[in-house]
């Protein structure tokens, strides 16, 4: 983790637990949010299984120290692990191409899925946070063209 | 994906871009029903908070999207609007009363031009602190309801934000509900219109002996005797529990059904989240008023399932609970599984059934 994210984090912890401080993380816009496209991580791999889910290929972290690798190398680290998404999940990802914007997914999982618009929204938005956290997907802001 | 807590949502606007009319399905509007209070708001709009007493208590339901439109509906029994704790007579005897099952001495009706001003001086505080100036009218109080049971004083306020309420007291109920559209100074016209239609429908308690509960598209009828004892708002998953002394009604219903059974059966899944077990109880299939198809099961309680129902029971935990009546059915249009489950007493009968029945899915 980079330094200067290790002590974001560090400070918005201590606001948390300490309120009187009064840092608080930035409140994202929705409305900016809603407007991002979501795009698969190129390192990555991915494939369906026998069900049809997607099952993703992601490659072990080769930005790590000679110490980590040593280790990784002594205990015969696998290269790279598998994480095997659901149904609802499944669909997700496919729409994850850059050309849909989280508002869309959302709206398209909605629909495909019987789901109510709240628990659409809350599902799709928790799970590509989750996603990005891992740095599965990113996200894009589509700008226009000058000139 | 799992179940998360819900958050406020908004609106799907058809694509300006195109230029062509866009002709979306007509949304249904939104029915909320919460401890006797029930209301008709927008298509689309939800509950966001609430509260879980039925004495007094709120509810507030926010508008989609980006808007700041929100109502809040305040309610409180009349009695303690006017209640002044000053002795041991004061504190006890309301107690012992319900005890007894006496009856209250008669009161005198709420001072409502009181309660309003208190609720103004609220606002009056927060457009103080957005240092915005303030300013409120109030008209005259009239009779309302079908059998003019209500005393209502309608207000509006305008300042950091603008308001439009009513304050009322029903003798029926005995309860002084204080309800409010509230929004931005520029949102006149939708605050107005929304109010219109909020108290149009707006409903402090129910004609029958059964209360609407919904929330999330759920619409579910209960009656009036249970009290909410817990819920559970979860994006694929809602839970309310009531319970009437040891007696008790668990209503549940699950999202992404198709998902759900392409790993179990429904028997499989109503024994796995139910209260008790379900080993020794008869089935049955139970064509319910909504035209779905329940499996139901039934049968005597088992001595550690009675000591389960007995360690969560209000009160006295009379009457006892000692009959299970659980059922369970899809309803695919929905994509929904839906159970309800009736743990009652040898008295009361055909609970289970009433619940079911009053389920409103496929709309």
């Amino acid at each position: 983790m980079p330094a200067n994210e290790f002590g974001r984090k560090l400070k918005y912890a201590a606001g948390k637990y300490l309120p009187f401080l009064k840092i608080a993380p930035p409140v994202a816009d929705r409305k900016l949010v809603m407007n991002l496209r979501p795009l698969h991580n190129s390192q990555l791999t991915w494939e369906k299984g026998a069900n049809g889910d997607v099952v993703l290929v992601v490659p072990a972290n080769k930005n790590v120290g000679p110490v980590t690798r040593a280790i990784a190398k002594w205990a015969q680290a696998p290269s790279e692990r598998k994480v095997e998404l659901d149904e609802v999940g499944t669909f997700v990802w496919e729409l994850c191409d850059g050309t849909n914007t989280v508002e869309s997914i959302v709206q398209q999982t909605g629909r495909h899925y019987h789901m109510n618009r709240r628990e659409a929204e809350v599902s799709v938005t928790l799970f590509l946070e989750m996603l990005h956290d891992r740095h599965f997907i990113a996200f894009f802001k589509k700008t226009r063209k000058v000139g | 994906m799992t179940d998360q807590p819900l958050l406020p949502q908004s609106l799907p606007r058809p694509h300006k871009k195109q230029g062509l009319p866009v002709e979306l399905p007509a949304l249904p509007m939104t029915v909320i029903g919460w401890q006797g209070i029930r209301c008709v708001l927008p298509p689309e709009w939800n509950l966001t908070s609430f509260s879980m007493e039925r004495e007094n208590g709120y509810i507030r339901a926010d508008a989609p999207g980006d808007t700041a439109l929100t109502v809040q509906i305040r309610w409180q029994d009349a009695s303690d609007t006017e209640r002044k704790i000053g002795t041991l007579y004061d504190v006890f005897a309301p107690k012992v009363r319900k005890l007894f099952n006496r009856p209250a001495p008669e009161q005198k009706p709420p001072d409502l031009r009181r309660l309003l001003d208190k609720v103004l001086k609220d606002a009056a505080k927060s457009a103080k602190k957005a240092g915005a100036g303030f300013e409120s009218s109030t008209r005259p109080e009239k009779l309302e309801g079908d059998d003019l049971e209500r005393t209502a004083i309608p207000f509006s306020w305008l300042g950091g934000g603008r308001g439009q309420g009513k304050i009322w007291h029903c003798t029926k109920c005995n309860r002084v509900v204080v309800a409010q559209v509230i929004g931005i100074a520029r949102d006149g016209g939708q605050v107005q219109s929304v109010a219109a239609g909020l108290f149009a429908t707006l409903r402090d308690h129910s004609a029958d002996t059964l209360d609407l509960w919904a929330l999330y598209d759920l619409q579910v009828k209960v009656p009036v005797t249970f009290r909410l004892h817990q819920q559970q708002v979860m994006s694929g998953h809602l839970r309310l529990v009531f319970l009437r002394g040891g007696e008790m009604i668990v209503i549940d219903r699950w999202g992404l059904a198709s998902m759900t059974l392409k790993k179990f059966k429904l028997e499989e899944w109503l024994a796995a989240n139910v209260t008790v077990k379900l080993k020794s109880m008869e089935q049955a299939k139970v064509i319910l008023q909504s035209g779905h198809e329940a499996k139901v099961f039934s049968g005597r309680l088992s001595l550690t399932d009675r000591l389960k129902v007995f360690r969560s029971a209000r009160g006295l935990a009379r009457p006892l609970a000692v009959r299970f009546e659980g059922g369970v059915w899809l309803c695919e249009n929905e994509n929904r599984i839906y159970t309800v489950q009736a743990l009652t007493s040898r008295k009361t009968t055909d609970l289970w059934k009433l619940v079911a029945d009053t389920v409103m899915c496929c709309q």
